[in-house]
């Protein structure tokens, strides 16, 4: 019992603390998807939803890479800037497709941090672009 | 007294092998440890998303270990003379100091706030650290491993570099735009305009050389005239480094590194790197240039005698090494 307490102690501090300093924001996740790299990879170029939040940025065929930032102002987080790669899979006929978003929490000032404006307001906001865009994304392309 | 005498004979030449094993040990001791500080190039990762530094040996491009440090660790900068590497710990409000002959952690220094980068005067006696939210530069007596004084700089005080040639601290305000120089006393030298949100900095001879994130360019300042002037590079430029008078340049959303030819005012190459590409440092014995990929938890090796891409290394979630990070 005292070992699980002290634990929950231990994640408590270190959230806290961890929301303390200039930390860029991480979230990364990845699909898989029934097409070839690319098929994928073209699909990827033509789809207009992530258009919808994100402005390209730059693209690169050879890795097969889109760079994008940000258009929507009132989210909470800020400094977006992410990349949509796709990779291979498995098998010829498979790829993976994976979404990398580096952004800040809105308040940049010291400490105490007011709510709605902190590191996990910023994480799970980003999230909820992230899991669906890319769950959208596939159904498109394996539909097709 | 026959049998007294061969005792005796016998007992000398015990306690000549006794010394010779004696000398030999104090040798292999002395030759073991003058190798490791004269031959071994380590590089320190700090590994901003799992609170740890990651040690890759550059000679055999392989990681050595692992260490447990504060909570995300960002900034370092290495004492070359007394092999210590001190970590920033924006978490814990700490620095971890290590002792890079064994790689071991030997204390934690208490700042009380949230250290973004660091550097060291070149006697190695003091550390200078730049707090950013309360726009501070503490000094760190090494001696005494703890904070001995603090001074007020400008705004969001960012990257910092010592100038060896003018015992200047010359550190960045990324909200202000601007660069600030001071000397070994802390007195305010001169505060000088840069591109729009300056950062990483570095600066030898009579230059200080500044990465303007958003207008992806880098600024040269002359420290002897003020004069100052710009050369573009990638997208988000993050920090830059000097050898040979060719820069090397971090462009943070392209995923490259711009190198450039300060002579000719060219840009001689530009390579692509892991996923976003933030910090820098050479090590100059062993011609390579390694860059710290937040993105893809890795650092990308380049040889700076061909400028090619020599070896992707994983390391720890979200590589940074904000400063000098490599044990020459």
């Amino acid at each position: 019992m005292k070992k699980i307490i002290f634990t929950l102690l231990a994640i408590i501090f270190s959230t806290s603390a961890l929301s303390h300093g200039p930390t860029p924001q991480k979230v990364q996740e990845s699909v898989t998807i029934a097409a070839s790299p690319e098929k994928t990879w073209d699909a990827l170029k033509n789809y207009s939803e992530f258009n919808k939040i994100m402005k390209v940025r730059s693209f690169k065929d050879k890795t097969m890479k889109i760079k994008y930032e940000l258009i929507k102002t009132d989210v909470p987080f800020s400094d977006y800037n992410a990349q949509i790669r796709v990779k291979k899979g498995a098998n010829d006929n498979e790829s993976i497709v994976q979404w990398t978003a580096r952004f800040y929490r809105t308040y940049k000032l010291n400490p105490p941090i007011p709510e709605g404006q902190d590191d996990a307001t910023a994480v799970a906001a980003v999230n909820k672009i992230v899991g669906p865009g890319l769950a959208g994304f596939k159904k498109s392309v394996e539909s097709k | 007294m026959v049998k007294q005498k061969k005792i005796s004979i016998f007992n000398l030449k015990n306690s000549n092998i006794f010394i010779l094993t004696f000398f030999l040990i104090i040798l292999y001791f002395y030759f073991s440890y003058n190798f490791k500080i004269d031959h071994t190039s380590k590089a320190y990762i700090t590994n901003q998303g799992d609170n740890t530094v990651s040690i890759v040996d550059l000679e055999t491009l392989k990681k050595l270990k692992t260490l447990e440090v504060g909570v995300a660790p960002l900034g370092i900068t290495i004492l070359q003379k007394k092999k210590l590497v001190f970590v920033g710990n924006v978490g814990t409000d700490d620095i971890s100091v290590i002792d890079a002959v064994n790689d071991r952690l030997i204390t934690t220094i208490k700042l009380g706030t949230a250290p973004l980068s660091l550097t060291s005067n070149f006697e190695e006696t003091e550390v200078y650290v730049t707090d950013w939210f309360k726009n501070n530069v503490l000094t760190v007596s090494v001696d005494e491993m703890r904070v001995t004084s603090s001074q007020n700089v400008g705004i969001t005080p960012s990257g910092i570099a010592y100038n060896e040639k003018y015992q200047y601290q010359v550190i960045t305000n990324r909200d202000a735009n601007t660069l600030e120089i001071y000397d070994k006393d802390h007195n305010l030298v001169k505060k000088i305009e840069t591109g729009n949100h300056p950062f990483g900095v570095y600066s030898e001879g009579n230059f200080a050389y500044v990465a303007n994130v958003y207008d992806d360019s880098v600024s040269i300042i002359n420290l002897v005239d003020w004069s100052k002037h710009e050369f573009l590079v990638g997208a988000h430029p993050y920090n830059v480094r000097v050898n040979n008078k060719v820069a090397y340049v971090t462009n943070t959303i392209d995923d490259t590194i711009t190198i450039y030819d300060l002579d000719s005012k060219k840009t001689i190459k530009t390579l692509d790197t892991g996923e976003t590409p933030e910090n820098l440092d050479l090590s100059i014995k062993l011609n390579l240039l390694v860059v710290t990929n937040w993105g893809s938890d890795s650092i990308s090796i380049f040889d700076t005698q061909n400028f090619k891409h020599i070896k992707e290394i994983k390391t720890g979630a979200q590589s940074r090494s904000f400063g000098d990070f490599i044990l020459q």
